[in-house]
């Protein structure tokens, strides 16, 4: 921690967002400010006052402000505010959330009394919303609809079992209705989506989060030309899907599109950080059975691999089984990809518009069919039949805080005979990667 | 896109009738409604008459999977083609034709008469399908959501219904009474009888179209069991049209069995 300089006399501090740690590095002909440092200042917390509280109950705030009064001096003070912030922050019950530090008067108030004020607004009881949702390469009207904080409790209302997990568990109901359509050019279908999703999101560690899924779909498939395959014309029609889903997942990235350090383990993985080029990579596979012979797994359902977002160097859903051009998709995948992210040569733009951008050099690896578990055959070896490689370079932007732009040249390096490449620049745009 | 149809079926009618010829249709059994019945019955029986092989495939999506969202429809090599007209222009297409022999003068009457049947039997069926209650509720809705999980079959049930209704209320049937629907049905087989006049079929001693079109609608009409028999027994105060829908059946189904 670095010292920070404050005029003489001042002593309102306003710490909108200190989680960015900032140092001031003053020339030292400027005489205008006069170094305190923070650690000798001996400080008291009098008073804590939170404004804005009216369904939050009072106990999981005091929990996550009560810390506060076991400061010492200043630097203490700023520092367990923030991280009394950051608590209430992910009890997630506030969408906005400010301190201010101020002297503490009236008659009760030491000489070295501080009075900090939280200044909280709370999620209205239901937040709904119409967005735009932008998947890969498609994108999709979402209405949605949440109840944060519905009891009161950091939307907690197993309270017990938060004792033992910490404060740190918050659970969060989101719910919505969804209908989208999407065309798939590539396996010759047009499919019409109308549903209901319902996720339960909690942490059971600090860093272990569960997702709990429900969703229920009616799915309208329908064949795009007169031209698509048969194979896709016989799976046209309505299907009702019913699925649970738990996700599992440890984020451990410092940040969601371009991370340099820190990990995630979902279905994918990401390992980082060798000086200031990063190598990433990843892998994710996915297999599918019937379970019982009235389940059908329809095309909609289908794995299916290739494209600007998977393996590159491939045409979208280009590599699999294809039926008169009809990418038909496949039960079980699996796929890995290397990166090596460097920021632009020459860095122009540096610290600025030109940190959007990283150059980077991939190599993509992967393997789609029906592949039987079975015991006499060794598993590796059936992954490894066939297996399609691509390796290329180029530029990737960085969307928002959301979705990633790339423009690559891909060389497909092995392939099979049904597959469709795509040699050449290649662009993508989406929000998951390989 | 409809250009590229047209040359494909032009580049399809080139090629002769291929071998694996398929019929799809609904589940006769479990699924298929009358209206749907008897257009797939009338293009079986239309093939049969040009002495064409074909196999029955029955699937439960039969309708999403036509191109034109109606059954029945066949696919022959690469090429799918739906309900009885384009069928049979796709047949004629590789030269096969019913009715070669007939001037334009019967050709245009034939239509006229496919034409008649299409805007006042199939209607008529649909009306008892989907707007009379009790057919509804104890033929209709079961059957066309037996193909559907809960709760599937109720939205979808609802959703063809409104369609179906939709239509009628187009074709200001929606409006009519049952007896209206009945008096209309029995105006239909009235011109078909004296139109048919004592012959094998409507045109002289060979059947056409026309005859496909007449059997797959009143056999249906016949061996369907309703609520309602009311459309079944308008159509046996015709005895000609009985014995066209006999002679046809004779002639082209029973043979089958035989093998």
């Amino acid at each position: 921690m670095g010292t920070v300089h404050a005029k003489a006399g001042e002593n309102i501090t306003e710490v909108p967002d200190f989680g960015e740690k900032r140092v001031f590095n003053e020339p030292p002909e400027t005489y205008s400010f006069k170094e305190i440092d923070l650690q000798e200042v001996k400080a008291r917390v009098d008073r804590i006052n939170v404004d804005g509280l009216s369904r939050t109950k009072n106990d999981i705030v005091e929990d996550c402000i009560k810390e506060l009064f076991k400061a010492k001096d200043f630097q203490d003070v700023l520092l367990k505010a923030h991280r009394a912030r950051v608590k209430l922050d992910e009890l997630g019950c506030f969408k906005n959330i400010s301190i201010f530090i101020d002297t503490s008067k009236g008659t009760q108030a030491t000489p070295e009394g501080l009075e900090v004020t939280f200044n909280v607004k709370e999620h209205k009881r239901i937040t709904g919303g119409v967005s735009t949702h932008v998947g890969n390469n498609e994108g999709a009207l979402l209405v949605g609809m949440r109840a944060p904080n519905l009891f009161g409790r950091g939307g907690e209302y197993k309270w017990n079992i938060v004792m033992v997990l910490r404060k740190l568990a918050t659970l969060t109901l989101t719910t919505s209705v969804f209908q989208a359509q999407s065309e798939w050019p590539t396996s010759g279908y047009k499919q019409l989506e109308r549903g209901l999703l319902v996720d339960l999101g909690f942490y059971s560690t600090p860093l272990l989060k569960h997702n709990l899924q429900w969703e229920a779909n009616i799915r309208d498939l329908n064949v795009l030309s007169r031209a698509s395959s048969f194979d896709v014309r016989v799976q046209s029609g309505l299907s009702l899907k019913s699925a649970l889903k738990h996700v599992l997942s440890v984020d451990l990235r410092d940040d969601l599109i371009f991370p340099s350090s820190g990990s995630l383990f979902q279905l994918t993985s990401e390992v980082a950080g060798i000086g200031g080029d990063v190598l990433q990579g990843c892998l994710s596979g996915g297999y599918m059975s019937n379970i019982n012979n009235d389940m059908k797994i329809s095309i909609s359902d289908m794995y299916f691999l290739g494209g600007p977002l998977s393996i590159r160097g491939f045409q979208m859903r280009g590599v699999g089984p294809h039926s008169d051009g009809d990418a038909l998709g496949s039960q079980a995948y699996w796929s890995a990809g290397m990166h090596l992210f460097t920021p632009l040569p020459f860095r122009p733009g540096k610290g600025g518009f030109g940190e959007l951008f990283r150059t980077h050099f991939f190599f993509n690896a992967g393997n789609i069919g029906n592949f039987q578990l079975a015991k006499d055959n060794d598993l590796l070896e059936t992954l490894k039949a066939n297996m399609r490689l691509s390796y290329g370079l180029g530029v990737a932007l960085r969307l928002g805080n959301m979705a990633r732009l790339e423009v690559n040249y891909c060389f497909p390096h092995s392939f099979d005979k049904g597959d469709q490449t795509h040699p050449g620049i290649q662009f993508g745009i989406g929000v998951q990667f390989l | 896109m409809p250009l590229i149809d047209k040359i494909s079926v032009e580049l399809g009618a080139q090629e002769p009738w291929p071998k694996d010829v398929k019929l799809y249709q609904p589940y006769e059994v479990e699924q298929i409604l009358l209206p749907d019945n008897a257009n797939c019955l009338a293009v079986q029986a239309f093939l049969k008459m040009c002495h064409l092989d074909f196999q029955v495939e029955p699937r439960p999506n039969a309708e999403a999977m036509s191109p034109t969202l109606k059954v029945p429809f066949i696919k022959a090599g690469r090429f799918v083609t739906a309900e009885l007209e384009g069928i049979v222009q796709f047949v004629n297409g590789k030269g096969i034709s019913l009715t070669d022999k007939l001037d334009n003068e019967q050709k245009a009457d034939m239509r006229a008469y496919m034409s008649l049947i299409h805007s006042v039997i199939e209607v008529a069926e649909l009306y008892i399908c989907w707007v009379d209650k009790e057919t509804y509720n104890e033929v209709t809705s079961i059957r066309n959501g037996s193909i559907y999980p809960w709760p599937l079959n109720y939205i979808q049930n609802f959703a063809k219904r409104n369609q179906v209704i939709k239509k009628l209320k187009a074709l200001e049937w929606y409006n009519k009474s049952i007896e209206e629907v009945f008096q209309e049905v029995e105006n239909c087989c009235e011109a078909l009888s004296i139109r048919l006049d004592g012959k094998n079929y409507f045109f002289e001693d060979n059947p056409t179209e026309l005859d496909a079109l007449v059997f797959g609608h009143l056999f249906t009409i016949l061996t369907t069991p309703l609520p309602k028999s009311d459309l079944a027994n308008i159509v046996r105060q015709h005895p000609q049209l009985i014995n066209l829908v006999q002679r046809i059946e004779k002639e082209y189904f029973k043979k089958e069995t035989r093998h």
